[in-house]
C-alpha cells in the first residue's frame, strides 16, 4: 500500500514527506483507492513545487550579488549609481579603466602563484599528518591530535605578529613566498588534516596489511597504495584549498608592501576614504572571479564532491 | 573514562594555548618605546652630490589605485629626476584600514624595519613622536630650515604651519589636509523654497532648511559625518570646538569630551536624527546616498569634491559648498583632516634624502598636482592666485573657496597622549554614536566615555 502511494505520489521523494503521506493513504477508512491515488499525488506535487520554490528563491537570492556585480561592472561610468537592474547602454568603460590604473595579468599571475603554491604545499604537509594521524599507531598520538585541533582554535589575528616577525628574520617579507610559507600551518592546513584523517581511518586495514607483507616501507604504502586510492579526496581538497587561498586578502595584505601584490589587494584600491569607484570595483571584482568560474567549469564534478564530501564525513 | 579526561586535556590544551598566543601579541603590540630628546643635537650632513641614497616612503595615498596612487607615482618620478642619488621606494600601508595606517608603521618598527619616511594622520602625532620614535624635524635640519620650507614664493598658510608640532618640536611637516565643508545639493534646495545662494550658517538655521527639504522635497535633510565611531574625530573635534569646547584640555592632561559644550554638540545632532532630518548612515551610505541626490546637505571634507561633482553630473542636480555652520553667535571653528610626513630612519644620509623627498612634496608643484587632481588644501595659498600654478584650476572650481577661507581661522586636529590614542577615539565616538542614533542620553554617554577613557591616558 505504502509503495503504491509514493510510487502514484513521487516515489524519488525522500524522507518523512513520503511516509507521512504514506501514513495518511494508510489512516483513510472509506473512498477507496482512487479517490487516495488523487489526493496524495496532489498533496506530494505541492510539496514539491514549494520545495522548489523555496530552492528557487535561495539560488536567485545566491546569484544575485554575482549578477549585480557583473551588471555594475558593465554600466556607463555615470550610470553606476542607478538601481536599474538591467544596465543599459552597456559600455566597457570600467574593464579599461582597471586595465589602465592595475596591472592585471602581473595580479592574476601572483595571486596564482600564491594559491597553487599554498594548495600544493598544504596537500603534502596534510598528507603525510593525516598519514600519521590516520593509519599509524603511536605514543602520544591522541595528544598530538588535541594540539592540532586546539592550534585550529588560535586565530590567525593571534598569530600574525609573531608569524610577521619571523617571515622579517627570514628575509621573506614582500615576496610571494612570504604569503605561501605561513599558510602551510593556516587554520585551512589544519582544517584539511582533520579532513583527510578521516578519509585515512576509512582505509581498508587489508590493502595497508598486504602491502607491508609485500614488504613496502610506510613511505612506499603512502605513495604508491594510499594516494592513488584516494586521489579523488585529493583533488577535491585542493580545489577546496585553492579557492580558500585565492580569496586571501588578509595575510598577502600584511606582507605584501607593493604596488603589484594581488588580485584582491588591486581591488581594494578602489575603495577608499575619498570615495568608492563601484564601476572599478566590479570589474575587478568581475576580472578576480573568472579564474575560479574556469577553475568551476572544468572540474565541477569535483568541486561539488568537495563540499558534499567535507559534509559527509 | 579515557574520553572525560582527552576532553578535559582539549580544553585545556586549547585555553593554554590561546593564552600563551595572545600573551605573545599582547606583548609584541607594545611599541618600541623611544626618546625623542636623544636624536641627534647637530643637523645632519648635506649628501655629496655622488652619495647614492635608497630610502623607503610609506604612504596610505598609495593604496588608493584611482585616485591619489597615479598624482603621487607621477610627483616621485619627478623628484627621482630632480635628485638622481636618491631613489625612492614607495610602499602602501599594510592592510590599509580606513583611518589607521599607523598600526603599519607599528608593525614595521617591531621588526626594526619602519619606513624611512611616512604618512602620518594628524591624531596620530603624538603616538609617532612618543612610541614610534618619529625624528624632530627642527632638531635634524634645523629650526630655520623647516622655517624656510614654509616660506618661499607661495608660503604656508600660518594655521598650517604648527599643526606637526608637539612639544616645541616639529615631528610631522603638514602635508594634505581638508577642513569641513558643507556640501549642498541645490536643485533639492530650490525644490524645498530655499535659497542656495543664501546657505544656512548656524545649526538651527541648517535644521529649518532640512525640515523644509523633508517636507517640500520628500529627501533626508542633512547628514553630518562627524557623528560615528567609523567616521573618527577630526570633524567631530570642530563642532565641538565651535560650540566653545575641547575634546582635552590645553595641558593635555584631561579629557574635556563630557564638558557641556561636547554634549551640546552632541545634542544637536541627536535632535536632527531624532526630527527624522538626518539619516542613520554609514559613512558609506551617506556619500553614496548624497551622490544620488537624496541627501540635501551633508558636512563632509572637501577631498569629497570629485565623487560629489560626478553624482551631480550623472544625477542631474546642482553641486555648491558653504563654509561649516556654527552655534548661535559663536564663530564656527573648522579643524583640519589628513596628514603630516614624518622621518623614522635613524640613519644621517636617509634622513638627509628623506627631508629633500619632504620639502618637494610640499612644494608648488606638488601642491598643484594633489589640489588640482585630488581635490585636497593647497596649503601654499597663494597658489590659487598664480597664473603659472592653481589660478587657471581655481578660478574653473569655485567649490574650493568655502575650504580657502576656513584655513584662515583653522584649528589643529589634536591627537589623544599614550599608547591608547586610538581607544580613546573609539570610545568618545561610540559615545557620540550612541547618543545621536540609538537614543542614550547624550550627557550620560559622554561622561561614561570620559571615565573609561581617562584610564588610557598615561600616568604621570
Amino acid at each position: 500500500m505504502s509503495t503504491i502511494s509514493a510510487e502514484a505520489g513521487g516515489a524519488r521523494q525522500p524522507g518523512g514527506d513520503t511516509g507521512a503521506a504514506s501514513a495518511a493513504s494508510g489512516g483513510a477508512t472509506e473512498g477507496g483507492p482512487v479517490v487516495r491515488a488523487a489526493s496524495t499525488p496532489g498533496r506530494a506535487w505541492a510539496a514539491t513545487a514549494g520545495r522548489h520554490a523555496v530552492m528557487v528563491v535561495l539560488s536567485l537570492a545566491s546569484v544575485f550579488p554575482i549578477y549585480w556585480m557583473y551588471a555594475g561592472s558593465v554600466r556607463r561610468p555615470a550610470d553606476i549609481l542607478s538601481q536599474n537592474p538591467l544596465p543599459w547602454p552597456l559600455s566597457l568603460r570600467n574593464y579599461s579603466h582597471v586595465l589602465d590604473t592595475l596591472d592585471v595579468p602581473v595580479l592574476l599571475f601572483n595571486t596564482l602563484v600564491i594559491a597553487a603554491g599554498s594548495t600544493v604545499g598544504q596537500l603534502l604537509v596534510c598528507l603525510l599528518a593525516a598519514y600519521a594521524f590516520g593509519v599509524w599507531d603511536f605514543r602520544g598520538k591522541n595528544i598530538l591530535f588535541l594540539l592540532f585541533v586546539a592550534a585550529w582554535l588560535v586565530p590567525l589575528q593571534v598569530t600574525m605578529i609573531s608569524n610577521y616577525l619571523v617571515l622579517n628574520k627570514l628575509g621573506l617579507l614582500n615576496t610571494l613566498a612570504g604569503v605561501v610559507v605561513p599558510s602551510l600551518c593556516s587554520t585551512a592546513a589544519i582544517l584539511a588534516v582533520l579532513m583527510l584523517r578521516q578519509h585515512m581511518q576509512a582505509f581498508p586495514r587489508e590493502l595497508l596489511d598486504a602491502a607491508r607483507i609485500d614488504g613496502r616501507g610506510s613511505w612506499t604504502t603512502l605513495w604508491t597504495v594510499v594516494v592513488p586510492n584516494i586521489r579523488p579526496v585529493l583533488a577535491s581538497l585542493g580545489i577546496l584549498l585553492f579557492i580558500t587561498a585565492w580569496n586571501e586578502y588578509f595575510w598577502p595584505a600584511l606582507v605584501l608592501q607593493r604596488a603589484n601584490s594581488v588580485i584582491q589587494l588591486g581591488i581594494r584600491g578602489y575603495l577608499t576614504q575619498e570615495g568608492s569607484d563601484w564601476g572599478a570595483i566590479m570589474a575587478a571584482s568581475g576580472l578576480a572571479c573568472l579564474p575560479i568560474f574556469a577553475l568551476y567549469v572544468v572540474l565541477q564534478r569535483q568541486v561539488i564532491d568537495a563540499f558534499v564530501r567535507s559534509g559527509l564525513r | 573514562m579515557a574520553r572525560p579526561r582527552l576532553a578535559r586535556a582539549a580544553v585545556g590544551i586549547a585555553l593554554l594555548s590561546t593564552l600563551v598566543a595572545a600573551c605573545a601579541t599582547g606583548g609584541s603590540t607594545s611599541p618600541t618605546s623611544a626618546d625623542a630628546s636623544s636624536a641627534a643635537a647637530a643637523t645632519i650632513p648635506e649628501l655629496k652630490p655622488d652619495q647614492k641614497v635608497t630610502i623607503t616612503f610609506e604612504s596610505y595615498n598609495l593604496s588608493n589605485t584611482g585616485t591619489w596612487k597615479p598624482v603621487i607615482e607621477g610627483l616621485l618620478a619627478d623628484f627621482a629626476k630632480q635628485h638622481p642619488n636618491i631613489t625612492v621606494k614607495a610602499q602602501p600601508p599594510q592592510n590599509a584600514t580606513a583611518g589607521d595606517f599607523t598600526s603599519s608603521i607599528k608593525t614595521q618598527a617591531l621588526a626594526g624595519n619602519p619606513p624611512d619616511v611616512a604618512q602620518i594622520t594628524f591624531n596620530a602625532l603624538d603616538f609617532a613622536a612618543t612610541a614610534l620614535a618619529a625624528k624632530p624635524i627642527d632638531t635634524l635640519v634645523g629650526k630655520d630650515a623647516v622655517t624656510a620650507n614654509f616660506a618661499g614664493a607661495h608660503p604656508f598658510a600660518a594655521a598650517a604651519t604648527t599643526l606637526g608640532d608637539l612639544n616645541g618640536h616639529t615631528y610631522t611637516m603638514p602635508y594634505v589636509f581638508s577642513t569641513p565643508v558643507l556640501w549642498i545639493n541645490s536643485t533639492l534646495f530650490r525644490a524645498a523654497g530655499l535659497d542656495p545662494a543664501n546657505p544656512p550658517k548656524t545649526w538651527d538655521e541648517v535644521k529649518t532648511a532640512a525640515t523644509a527639504i523633508k517636507q517640500k522635497a520628500g529627501k533626508d535633510g542633512v547628514y553630518i559625518d562627524c557623528t560615528t565611531k567609523g567616521s573618527g574625530d577630526w570633524c567631530f573635534q570642530s563642532l565641538v570646538r565651535s560650540n566653545g569646547g575641547q575634546v582635552i584640555s590645553t595641558d593635555r592632561k584631561k579629557l574635556t569630551f563630557a564638558d557641556e559644550p561636547a554634549v551640546g554638540a552632541v545634542s544637536m545632532a541627536a535632535d536632527l536624527y531624532k526630527a527624522g532630518l538626518s539619516p542613520n548612515f554609514s559613512q558609506a551610505q551617506a556619500l553614496d546616498a548624497f551622490s544620488k541626490g537624496n541627501i540635501g546637505m551633508i558636512l563632509e571634507t572637501s577631498a569629497l569634491q570629485g565623487l560629489f561633482i560626478g553624482g551631480a553630473q550623472s544625477g542631474g542636480w546642482e553641486l555648491t559648498a558653504a563654509t561649516e555652520p556654527g552655534f548661535g553667535a559663536k564663530p564656527p571653528v573648522p579643524t583640519n583632516s589628513g596628514s603630516g610626513l614624518s622621518i623614522f630612519s635613524n640613519d644621517p644620509a636617509k634622513q638627509r634624502a628623506g627631508w629633500e623627498l619632504i620639502k618637494y612634496l610640499t612644494g608648488d608643484h606638488a601642491y598643484t598636482e594633489i589640489s588640482s587632481k585630488i581635490g585636497y588644501l593647497p596649503l601654499r595659498t597663494g597658489l590659487v592666485d598664480d597664473p603659472a600654478f592653481l589660478k587657471p584650476w581655481a578660478d574653473q572650481h569655485p567649490l574650493i573657496k568655502p575650504n580657502l577661507d576656513q584655513l584662515t581661522r583653522l584649528q589643529p586636529w589634536v591627537s589623544f597622549p599614550g599608547n591608547g590614542y586610538q581607544q580613546i577615539t573609539d570610545l568618545m565616538m561610540s559615545a557620540a554614536e550612541g547618543a545621536i542614533y540609538q537614543g542614550k542620553d547624550p550627557r550620560t554617554a559622554m561622561a561614561d566615555a570620559q571615565k573609561q577613557a581617562t584610564d588610557l591616558l598615561p600616568k604621570a
